[in-house]
């Protein structure tokens, strides 16, 4: 095939591609688009700004100190993060169906506006690549289901950047037209054709249907509707299991009589049993699990305040505590807690949960439980205690 | 006026542009591997909707608008707009691809049932659409 050949039959391929006069449906309109695309932004917003949030809050050493009250914050912002997420794959499929035609456009003659289009075309890419990326990964790490090999947690966070600045480009291109869209004259609607009203109407019955069917196991009386969520509240304590003993490669040492806890600041030791630990002074307080996967649940845990621990080794108040856990590797095998933290009064080494002893999934021996932080900082099978100068 | 306009959509472009760069920067940061293993995904979420599923929902619109009385639109729209993207949301935990043998507090429903249930739920409130739209005669839209 020669090259005029080529390029011949490429030509004729592309003038045979549909242009946004075949796509005939009256039902799409600018109206329309900038109706589910001004919500679509709003739940990118409140995804965004609940990511940030629980990244800073999985920072060992933040900047500020973020703080343990209210307990349930953090519970709430990242139950909201997953729940706006889900929210938006209804509205981001009715969004592009909304503008599909706009795909086959052809790019105008004139050089500048050419490149001005080539330019927008790049930022829509951008944008659908990223948001998609953003709604699909988010939606597998919820099920624990992880068929990539890329970093979730990190890949996760930085194209949450990209889908927002993308967004942003995007509204202040279209902005004219979001304008009229929301505060120009009424349209008549078309005889026949399935009106805007009824499009919106369904695109918010599809959003609401998603998140109390798929996101809203964490919200007591609504758990019972939601058919669709990964974890339906059971477990010990009724308190789910994000990782197994087994998982984690603890269970021998976990169960082992002879486990001993380290408590340490500079050159003062401490070893405790298990049953020194129960011997101490115990307190008991109502916190939540809230795991960065969405769900989350209240357990009533009695164990040792951790001020009470740092007693032992005479850490003045408001050191920051290094924990170690039994499970060798991976980000859950050890946390910090800032000094913020540490010092809270229920902040602390649980030995029971709702009164039982700690089942061996739940962190048997000892796990930390604090007030308002990501469940993957509340660590398990704890066998070492830092306290930090 | 206009001037106003401009000013806000040259601020809200360049937060964007910045906010987007950061991002590519963190991408970048996390090494070409983890770059490697990302970019088929990026690419891959829109070859599949906008090769695949987008295609589809047009080829199954206009065969809708072709073989559907006018009284069974809205019905027909409130099935698709609700069911096609509930079911997409579904897959993670109707095909239990992150189940763990060790951990039975994961995935610990009847999904299928439960998917069913909500189809059930949602064709019969169509279904008293369309009742209602043929009963009003006229094409509501």
């Amino acid at each position: 095939m020669s090259g005029t050949r080529f390029t011949d039959s490429l030509t004729s391929l592309l003038d045979r591609a549909p242009t946004p006069e075949d796509f005939t449906s009256p039902a799409r309109s600018p109206q329309l688009t900038a109706r589910v695309g001004t919500w679509l932004g709003v739940c990118f917003l409140v995804a965004f700004l609940t990511g940030v949030w629980s990244h800073l809050a999985q920072l060992p050493n933040p900047l500020v100190p973020l703080p343990t009250r209210p307990i349930w914050l953090y519970r709430v912002t990242q139950g909201v993060h997953v729940a706006a997420g889900t929210a938006a794959v209804p509205l981001l499929l009715v969004k592009l169906w909304s503008v599909f035609p706009q795909l086959f456009r052809r790019p105008p003659t004139p050089t500048r506006a050419r490149l001005l289009d080539a330019v927008e075309r790049l930022s829509i890419l951008v944008l659908v690549s990223s948001a998609s990326f953003q709604l699909v990964t988010g939606l597998a790490n919820s099920a624990q289901w992880y068929p990539w090999s890329f970093s979730f947690r990190s890949t996760h966070f930085a194209l949450g950047w990209v889908a927002m600045g993308s967004l942003l480009v995007h509204v202040a291109v279209k902005l004219p037209v979001i304008r009229s869209a929301w505060l120009g004259p009424e349209v008549a609607p078309v005889p026949g054709a399935v009106s805007r009203r009824t499009i919106l109407r369904a695109t918010w019955a599809a959003a609401g249907v998603a998140v109390v069917t798929s996101a809203a196991s964490g919200v007591p009386g609504v758990r019972r509707l939601s058919a669709l969520a990964p974890r339906s509240g059971t477990g010990p304590g009724n308190v789910p299991v994000n990782k197994s003993a087994a998982a984690a490669g603890v269970t021998t040492a976990a169960a082992d009589p002879g486990f001993t806890l380290a408590v340490s600041r500079g050159g003062v030791h401490r070893q405790l049993t298990r049953a020194d630990l129960e011997s101490m002074p115990q307190t008991t307080a109502t916190l939540p699990i809230a795991c960065v996967e969405g769900w989350s649940a209240t357990g009533t845990w009695t164990g040792v305040r951790i001020t009470e621990l740092m007693a032992l080794v005479d850490a003045p108040t408001g050191s920051a505590v290094l924990v170690e856990s039994l499970q060798r590797g991976g980000a859950s095998s050890r946390s910090r807690m800032p000094g913020n933290v540490a010092a809270d009064p229920q902040a602390i080494l649980a030995l029971t949960l709702d009164g039982e002893r700690l089942s061996l999934d739940h962190g048997y021996p000892c796990r930390i439980i604090a007030p308002n932080r990501p469940g993957a900082l509340q660590t398990k099978w704890v066998n070492r205690i830092e306290v930090q100068a | 006026m206009t001037g106003t306009l401009r000013g806000t959509r040259t601020v809200i472009g360049a937060v964007g542009l910045v906010l987007g760069l950061y991002g590519v920067v963190r991408l970048l940061g996390l090494g070409w591997g983890n770059l490697l293993a990302t970019v088929p995904w990026l690419a891959g979420v829109v070859v599949v909707h906008d090769g695949l599923l987008a295609p589809v929902v047009v080829l199954v619109g206009v065969a809708a608008a072709r073989v559907l009385p006018t009284w069974g639109r809205r019905a027909a729209l409130l099935v698709l707009v609700v069911l096609g993207p509930l079911t997409l949301l579904a897959v993670p935990v109707l095909g239990r691809f992150g189940a763990k043998a060790d951990n039975p507090t994961l995935l610990d429903r009847p999904y299928a049932a439960g998917w069913a249930a909500v189809v059930a739920v949602v064709l019969v409130a169509a279904a008293a659409v369309a009742v209602h739209d043929r009963r009003e005669g006229a094409p509501r839209g």
